[in-house]
């Protein structure tokens, strides 16, 4: 089994729900305190009862002082390659290096469709992803020449200028789950960012993924390792026996990230759940403890 | 130094980086400057630093200016609107009191704008300054008075000349606080832009305008203060029986209230303020597939409407606009706000609908609408020789189409013998075969002349109408229109109307189909009660004497009237817009929420004698107020 090696980061994967307004901002500033590397929210415009999550994480990472934010995963169908690498770059700016971009090639077609974005097929999304990564890439880079040209088959860009220079070379995660989005990942992504819930055979159908991103890195010429394997688990919860997953006393939790970590590559950890109390606790009692075992077992 | 304005500066993405943006803004805050406007569209994102200066300040307001571009998904700089939208609602709920509130206005200044040129800009917005560096920033300290998001607005100072254009019977000096910031007097240079609504010309002594329930409060205040002077309540200045401009008196704008929430995506519920008009409710519901029917004009605001009716292009098929409201939030007479609908307060929930403007100043509407996709949108000209058999027909045609074909008809003055007939129809169904099958029978009304039929959404409908522009409506002088139900229309209708028609008197002459979902609430459900009338008749003229005589003559083929549509104010028209039960429970109803007759511009109902009951003694008490 993999370990890639990389350092490990401890996040929350919460909802950007409008209602009450300050709730997301709230579980932000508790990741924080509780010591988490990374806040992340979901994006899903067209959900009228959540909030627009651009501006949640701009908003918060003006509130915050050492946690990353990032989309999990952005909706590029409803935020266009430009626009999004020159609100990424400004909030990376802004906050000296904390933004990371998720991204996705969209889901829930049929909202897309309704808030004004393009409904495409699902092979038509891959493309147009892999297409918006390579302008994005490109909008960040000082050494592109300008202004920039482009005519691709899903985006076109004429004398488009520059975002402004970022605080550091901001990674870009993609969510993947089939075959061809597990070759994009593996190709031109800096990480792989799937929700445990969602990839299909559980944790065997983890080591296939990565299997099929260490093949696609390989074959694009880069190392397996650089893309970082990180994991939403959505459903968590810390209480005395063990019934799920991450489900039971914080031995349960240190044993299984621990396991995830080493055997499976895994090396960043966004809890949901959306819960003050155990993101305390997953900050203070379980990141340390299985950063202490990872560190141990690479000895 | 001189008067102190509410000033803002502008902070331009494209030229200053995001770092030096946020410390210009803060800076901006210390020196008490009010708004930060951030633009650009070529190097930072001008929204994420407006988002981060309001995270890391305390007080000023920060804005985008939003331009509202198509969304072509092939350009990738391109912005999705419904996103921008959707940003703009986040950010204020996330900072309420941060962002500029909805319809607040702006007039960027030259960056080496003299101090007496940002003062006189004041008048039409807040002054916005261009500032490039901290040294910027400081010049524009000594003329800088930011509201503090508790304290009231600044009062601003007038020059001689606006003090003398103040009309006597206003205490100008008693504006409440809140609203003396965004008060407009004749003397005010932005006076002109509140002065016409959209077919009646005015030149009101004050126009209170507030933004939020309680500054309306304190405007119902003021105008209790001032019961001898004409009183108007303003939405977006369509109304033609409501007096929303007056001449040397008050009007209370409500205009700026225009948000639109989405309450509960899974019932279809939002909730509208009164000041947004149509066009734009249509701009913000088709994202979600949903629309509301209104009139047929998108420029009308929603209070005015929605205290009304709403006979619309979606009638036959969604009811009356009245017939999807769940609740209304409104201020009372006496200050007092409240929320109606079929739990609270139903009789005064019952009395709103229909005649909502006697009973108080409405701040928010919420509305279950309605399902909508792509509709047949109609415009047809036909040119006819004999009006009265093309009524005939009309009548026959628009009252038996399917209930999802509404289709309106306009015609005017006879032109040599013939007429100009102009069909407004909608066909709410997405398929293009039905909608041309519906409309094609309307086509034998006279000889076709012009035709445009296209498949569209509620918006492509609601664009007829122009946006109020800066200079706000031109309406001139005072229009005279009649109103009428017509419960069917026969030819002994046709023959008359086709009569008067043949006069140079009448140069509107509209016909709304009604019927269908109209027609399945029961008349006594609100206080609109006209609900089994096939048309509504609207006819305006340049002489009311005229035409009250005319209309005397066609009165036999009517059954009362549509009261926003009519202009006699004669007592004796109350009976027509609401028949006798309905009347009485209204005048008992104002009795007890509007017993002094404070809300008295838009077809006033007397209030009854004071009925001896439990409420007497609030009266009383309200009474003794305003005697003292």
């Amino acid at each position: 089994m993999n370990d890639y090696g990389h350092d490990l980061l401890f996040g929350s994967f919460a909802t950007p729900l409008a209602q009450p307004a300050q709730r997301g901002v709230e579980l932000a500033l508790v990741s924080e305190r509780a010591g988490l590397d990374l806040v992340t929210f979901q994006d899903h415009p067209y959900q009228t009862s959540f909030h627009d999550t651009s501006t949640l994480l701009t908003h918060v990472a003006s509130r915050t002082r050492t946690i990353a934010v990032s989309g999990s995963v952005t909706s590029l169908p409803l935020r266009p390659p430009l626009g999004l690498a020159r609100m990424a770059a400004t909030v990376d700016q802004l906050s000296g290096g904390r933004f990371r971009l998720g991204i996705g090639a969209g889901a829930f077609w049929d909202g897309v469709a309704r808030m004004g974005g393009r409904r495409l097929s699902t092979g038509q999304s891959v493309s147009a992803l892999r297409e918006a990564i390579g302008l994005i890439r490109d909008a960040w880079d000082p050494a592109q020449p300008w202004p920039l040209h482009h005519d691709g088959e899903y985006y076109r860009a004429e004398g488009a200028h520059r975002a402004p220079y970022a605080h550091h070379r901001i990674p870009i995660w993609v969510g993947a789950y089939k075959p061809r989005m597990l070759g994009l990942t593996g190709a031109v992504s800096d990480g792989w960012l799937p929700s445990i819930e969602y990839v299909e055979g559980g944790l065997s159908g983890l080591a296939d993924a990565n299997k099929r991103i260490d093949d696609a890195a390989q074959e694009a010429g880069r190392e397996p390792a650089a893309v970082r394997r990180l994991l939403n688990v959505m459903n968590v919860s810390l209480t005395p026996t063990g019934r799920g997953f991450l489900d039971g006393p914080p031995k349960l939790w240190i044993d299984r990230l621990t396991t995830l970590a080493l055997d499976y590559g895994i090396s960043a950890f966004m809890i949901g759940g959306d819960d003050p109390v155990t993101l305390t606790r997953f900050g203070t009692e379980i990141a340390p403890a299985v950063r202490e075992n990872v560190t141990q077992a690479r000895r | 130094m001189g008067c102190q304005v509410e000033i803002g500066v502008l902070l331009d993405a494209d030229s200053t980086g995001a770092d030096e943006l946020v410390t210009l803004a803060q800076a901006a805050e210390d020196n008490g400057i009010g708004l930060a406007l951030v633009t650009g569209d070529r190097h930072a994102d001008a929204w994420t630093v407006a988002t981060w200066i309001a995270g890391v300040t305390k007080r000023i307001r920060v804005g985008v200016p939003l331009s509202a571009e198509p969304f072509d998904p092939m350009d990738a700089g391109a912005a999705v609107p419904a996103v921008v939208t959707k940003a703009a609602a986040t950010l204020a709920a996330l900072l309420p009191e941060r962002t500029p509130p909805p319809g607040d206005r702006w007039t960027v200044v030259g960056a080496g704008a003299d101090d007496d040129t940002i003062r006189d800009a004041s008048g039409s917005g807040t002054p916005v300054v261009p500032v490039r560096s901290i040294a910027d920033v400081a010049r524009l300290a000594p003329l800088a008075a930011a509201p503090m998001p508790a304290a009231p607005a600044g009062r601003p100072r007038r020059s001689a000349s606006a003090l003398a254009q103040r009309v006597r019977g206003i205490d100008y000096d008693a504006v409440p606080a809140s609203l003396a910031g965004r008060a407009v007097e004749p003397g005010d240079p932005g006076h002109h832009a509140v002065s016409s609504t959209y077919l009646r010309g005015g030149r009101p002594g004050l126009v209170l305008r507030p933004r939020t329930v309680t500054e309306v409060a304190d405007a119902i205040a003021f105008a209790r203060d001032h019961r001898d002077i004409p009183f108007g309540v303003r939405s977006a200045g369509h109304g033609i029986s409501g007096r929303s401009t007056n001449r040397d008196g008050l009007v209370i704008s409500v205009g700026s209230m225009d948000s639109l929430t989405v309450l509960d995506a899974s019932r279809r519920l939002v909730r509208i303020g009164p000041g947004r008009t149509w066009k734009r409710v249509a701009h913000s519901l088709v994202a979600h597939g949903w629309a509301l029917g209104s009139g047929d004009y998108g420029g009308v605001g929603v209070g005015g409407l929605a205290t009304a009716g709403g006979i619309g292009l979606l009638s036959r098929k969604h009811g009356l606009t009245i017939d999807h409201l769940r609740a209304v939030e409104l201020v009372l007479a006496d200050g007092t706000p409240v929320r109606v609908s079929d739990t609270d307060n139903p009789d005064l929930f019952w009395a709103v609908r229909g005649a909502g403007a006697n009973f108080g100043i409405a701040t928010a509407f919420e509305f279950e609408t309605s399902a909508v996709g792509q509709v047949g949108w109609a415009q047809l000209t036909l040119i006819s020789s004999d009006i009265e058999e093309s009524l005939y027909r009309y009548g026959q045609l628009a009252s038996q189409a399917h209930r999802d074909t509404t289709v309106f008809l306009v015609t005017g003055r006879e032109r040599q013998g013939q007429w100009v007939i102009s069909l407004y129809g909608v066909v709410d169904n997405p398929d293009p075969n039905t909608v041309v099958a519906r409309l094609t029978p309307f086509l034998e009304l006279g000889q076709l002349a012009r035709q445009q039929v296209r498949m569209t959404d509620y918006p492509g409908v609601m664009d007829n109408a122009a946006d109020i522009g800066p200079d706000g409506q031109q309406g001139y002088g005072e229009p005279v229109s009649r109103s009428a139900f017509v419960p069917e229309l026969t030819r002994g209708f046709a023959r008359e109307a086709a009569e008067l028609l043949s006069t140079d008197l009448v140069y509107f002459f509209e016909l709304r189909a009604m019927g269908g979902a109209i027609t399945e609430v029961p008349p006594g459900a609100m206080a609109f009660s006209h609900r089994s009338p096939q048309f509504q008749l609207t006819a305006m003229s340049s002489s009311d004497d005229r035409l009250r005589a005319e209309w005397e003559r066609l009165r036999p083929h009517f059954d009362g009237l549509y009261l926003s549509f009519e202009t006699d104010r004669r007592a004796e028209r109350l009976l027509d817009a609401f028949p006798g039960p309905v009347l009485e429970r209204l005048r008992r109803l104002k009795a007890e929420y509007d017993p002094t007759n404070l809300f008295r511009d838009n077809f006033n109902i007397p209030p009854a004698a004071l009925p001896v009951s439990a409420t007497a003694d609030r009266h009383q008490a309200i009474a003794t107020k305003e005697a003292a």
